[in-house]
């Protein structure tokens, strides 16, 4: 059976134009890598399956484009997505403060449980650098979300990067169901136990 | 698009007043109370898309709904299963157990209580959702019913913890009731079709349904109001429902996935030629339907008008036929020609074997807790054995090699049936990974009758093929009796295994000795079984205060006994003692029978010595570990 796996995550990963969000999946998905620049037209998707806690996880991580013309379409996948990566160019400053208005995007198209996470891509290209590393975990911070600097062309990063968002999706998804059957019976329940235990150890004696 | 996307569509060149949540956000965002929404560059659609970008577009859609089909049929699979286990409760929930109907009370089962549904249940039916370290008197105060543990696990499998809500999906019909649906649904398209072929494909798979909330319990919404319901479900529908209108592109494999999506190629290739007439169906419906408000249904967005449209509309009309155009329902494909892509060698003298049967069932290995457990689905068309046509069908399980009444398990028996629905979970402790990776598992149908059980067939699995925490579904074609039958020889050197937790708490300076249950015992009784019992000894001991034994189960070879005996020691005295633990078979009037036993302290060795050195080394942690019983070594000096 092929279809063994625990759970499907759906992920999406958006930002500017050309910061290279088509070559991290490309990266993450057949770990390989092409320099020439091939715009995304609208929408595209990969699946790669992990594991995680032995649990299998499929992920079908959506790729969009990121100009302007084709934003009725990508934001419609926006809503599906529980965990987004949010992508900027460390050469490029403006894709760095358009990330704002990226957010600002999810905030009105996703759903409010979605995961976030911000990527610095193209960290291998130092020298040309415009954005610090600082700069962008501050940014990552004011938001509450995880920061990675990552590169695709140099292989740095990428798989921390979705291992990290779907463990943190997992990890939520954890903490709601198991939440649920927590409550405070857990503690008048501990109390009873002592005591009954010391009878079971004593009862025996007898015999 | 969302809400405000459908809002500025009826008045383009009005201002909007956003709503609260828009009015926080912005107010976060220092951008002002309101936008005129020509200024905002997302809502200009100057540039149209071309017709190859249109296409390429429509590829990604139809991939991804080949996806969601098989996500749709996956969860579809799960909801079932759920309900069947709904199905199959017997008990009332207080003075019995919820599910399998046993009474408690002193002699025979004692109840707990499930945390979700509060009901009362029996050890066996539970589920513990402790994590693994934690005391064993707590365990009992936090379990689930299986039916609620196994709710939890559909709400994480389905993804409808995150969307606070099951997702669509589609239930795999059974066969033979579905041909009517299948064909009404096809005349009423109005898509003659005369290959019969076609026609029991797109008839075959589906059935819509829904359930939005958590307490679903009973209710069962057969897709008739999948309209009304679906708007209220979440975006993620987009890639769901969209048919491709004039696209002839038949994606027939997903990235990575391509051994599922290869093996049914053929089969998709006719699948497609059945969906697309009922596509054009389609797209000629939805073109007078007004969709509902998201990005596809906007008129005058290119792409929707001419590349595909909702089906929404038709889907209603026509729950039966929604998802024939889904590609990828191998299961149900294989299901319904009984054949199963993991047991082809079974498959090729069908002429033969059909006549016995098929039986549907699936494996899971748990390596953390050491269980295999095995789910008898259902038999389909088995061979008649009584006089009146039918039979009484039950399935036997054994473990290979050494069957043994150790190792057998059995499900209940169906009377009078030759389609058995069983839907039960048998389930072996203390398989470990050197089991699995020599054993086989022979699943026998019997037939009960008044004295003794009629053969019918039986099928063999070798563990091995198996990998841990996958389940793995089988539906094969029962054989006869295969040529090598028993071999007994290896059992009888083998006593049984215990399962036993050690802890030493530092703070009441207490050794917790737990022990949980034992597997396999060998039998002692002429009736094939053992009333077992274990004894537990903190030796050197003058006294003998330290001896103590758990509660006698009786007639079984796999007890359960989940007892708990403190000792009071200190740490530095506890390197000296040994704990003895002998399990013994309780006879009326005579002497008891020793089954076996095991030595835990710094004399003993191997795993033993391993297990009792963890638990010192590491106090205030419980240590659990399977134990092999042996014969001869526990027994010295008194």
């Amino acid at each position: 059976m092929a279809k063994t796996y625990d759970y499907l995550f759906k992920l999406l990963l958006i930002g500017d134009s050309g910061v290279g969000k088509t070559c991290v999946l490309f990266r993450f998905s057949e770990d390989a890598f092409n320099s020439t620049f091939i715009s995304t037209i609208g929408i595209d998707f990969k699946i790669r399956t992990i594991e995680l806690e032995g649990k299998k996880i499929k992920l079908q991580i959506w790729d969009t484009a990121g100009q302007e013309r084709f934003r009725t379409i990508t934001t419609a996948y926006y809503r599906g997505a529980m965990g987004i990566m949010l992508v900027y160019d460390i050469t490029n400053d403006k894709s760095f403060e358009n990330i704002k208005n990226w957010i600002r995007n999810i905030e009105e198209h996703a759903s409010s449980d979605v995961e976030k996470m911000i990527l610095g891509n193209k960290c291998d290209m130092n020298d040309r650098r415009q954005v610090s590393k600082d700069k962008g975990e501050q940014l990552a911070i004011s938001f509450g979300v995880k920061f990675m600097e990552t590169s695709a062309k140099a292989s740095i990063n990428v798989e921390e990067a979705f291992l990290t968002l779907a463990r943190d999706i997992k990890a939520k998804m954890d903490r709601k169901l198991d939440a649920t059957g927590q409550n405070n019976k857990n503690q008048g329940q501990q109390l009873k136990k002592s005591d009954g235990k010391k009878r079971s150890g004593w009862k025996c004696q007898i015999l | 698009m969302g809400e405000l996307g459908v809002q500025t569509r009826s008045t383009m060149d009005s201002w909007v007043c956003p709503n609260d949540r828009q009015l926080a956000l912005r107010a976060r965002l220092n951008a002002g109370w309101s936008v005129h929404t020509s200024e905002m560059k997302s809502f200009n659609r100057r540039e149209s898309l071309s017709q190859d970008e249109q296409e390429q577009i429509v590829r990604v859609m139809k991939r991804a709904e080949l996806l969601d089909g098989a996500e749709q049929e996956r969860i579809g699979r799960l909801v079932e299963r759920l309900d069947n286990m709904k199905k199959n409760c017997i008990g009332n929930g207080t003075s019995q157990c919820v599910l399998c109907g046993d009474h408690f009370g002193l002699m025979s089962a004692s109840s707990t209580h499930c945390e979700d549904c509060k009901k009362a249940c029996c050890m066996k039916c539970t589920v513990d959702i402790n994590p693994i370290h934690s005391p064993k008197m707590q365990r009992k105060a936090m379990v689930l019913c299986k039916i609620c543990s196994e709710d939890r696990e559909l709400w994480k499998r389905s993804g409808a913890w995150f969307f606070k809500g099951l997702p669509k999906y589609t239930i795999p019909k059974s066969r033979g009731d579905t041909k009517y649906t299948g064909s009404s649904a096809i005349t009423g398209l109005g898509a003659g079709r005369s290959k019969p072929e076609v026609l029991r494909r797109a008839g075959k798979p589906v059935q819509q349904r829904q359930y939005n909330t958590w307490s679903r319990a009973n209710k069962n919404n057969y897709g008739d109001s999948s309209d009304s319901n679906s708007s209220s479900e979440e975006e993620s529908e987009d890639d769901d429902d969209i048919s491709i209108g004039r696209s002839k592109h038949n994606v027939t494999s997903l990235d990575s996935e391509v051994d599922s999506m290869s093996v049914n190629s053929a089969n998709n290739n006719l699948y497609c030629a059945a969906s697309q007439s009922s596509i054009t169906g389609a797209a000629q419906l939805s073109a007078t339907e007004s969709s509902r408000g998201s990005l596809h249904g906007d008129s005058d967005s290119e792409i929707s008008t001419q590349g595909f449209s909702r089906n929404s509309s038709l889907r209603s009309q026509n729950p039966a036929h929604s998802r024939t155009n889904t590609g990828d329902d191998i299961d149900s494909a294989f299901n319904q020609y009984g054949v199963n892509e993991d047991t082809p060698p079974s498959s090729p003298d069908s002429d033969s074997g059909s006549s016995l049967g098929t039986l549907e069932f699936s494996i899971l290995y748990d390596a953390v807790n050491n269980a295999l457990k095995i789910n008898i689905a259902r038999g389909r068309g088995l061979k008649a054995m009584d006089s009146n046509g039918l039979s009484d069908p039950y399935v036997k399980v054994h473990l290979l090699p050494g069957a043994s009444k150790a190792n057998k398990r059995r499900t209940k028996t169906i009377p009078k049936t030759l389609s058995p629905e069983w839907n039960e979970t048998l389930v072996y402790h203390g398989i470990t990974e050197d089991d699995m990776s020599r054993k086989a598992l022979r699943l026998a149908v019997l037939d009960e009758d008044a004295f003794g059980s009629d053969f019918i067939g039986e099928t063999q699995v070798q563990l091995k093929k198996l990998k841990a925490q996958q389940t793995k579904s089988f539906n094969v074609f029962l054989e006869k009796q295969s040529p090598m039958e028993r071999d007994d020889d290896l059992i009888s050197h083998e006593r049984g295994k215990i399962l036993i937790a050690l802890k030493y708490s530092t703070h009441k300076q207490a050794l917790h000795v737990s022990i949980i249950r034992c597997a396999e015992l060998a039998s002692m009784d002429s009736n094939g079984y053992s009333d077992p019992y274990v004894k537990v000894y903190l030796k050197p001991d003058k006294d003998k205060k330290s001896k103590h034994k758990t509660a006698v189960k009786k007639k079984t070879l796999n007890p359960e006994f989940n007892e708990e005996f403190v000792y009071e020691i200190k740490h530095n005295e506890l390197a000296k003692k040994t704990l003895e633990v002998t399990v013994w078979d309780h006879d009326l009037g005579k002497a008891n029978d020793y089954i076996g036993g095991l030595l835990l302290g710094i004399q003993s060795k191997g795993k033993c010595l391993k297990h009792w050195f963890e638990a010192l080394k590491y106090p205030d942690k419980e240590h659990q570990k399977w134990h092999n019983l042996t014969l001869d070594q526990p027994r010295i000096d008194h």
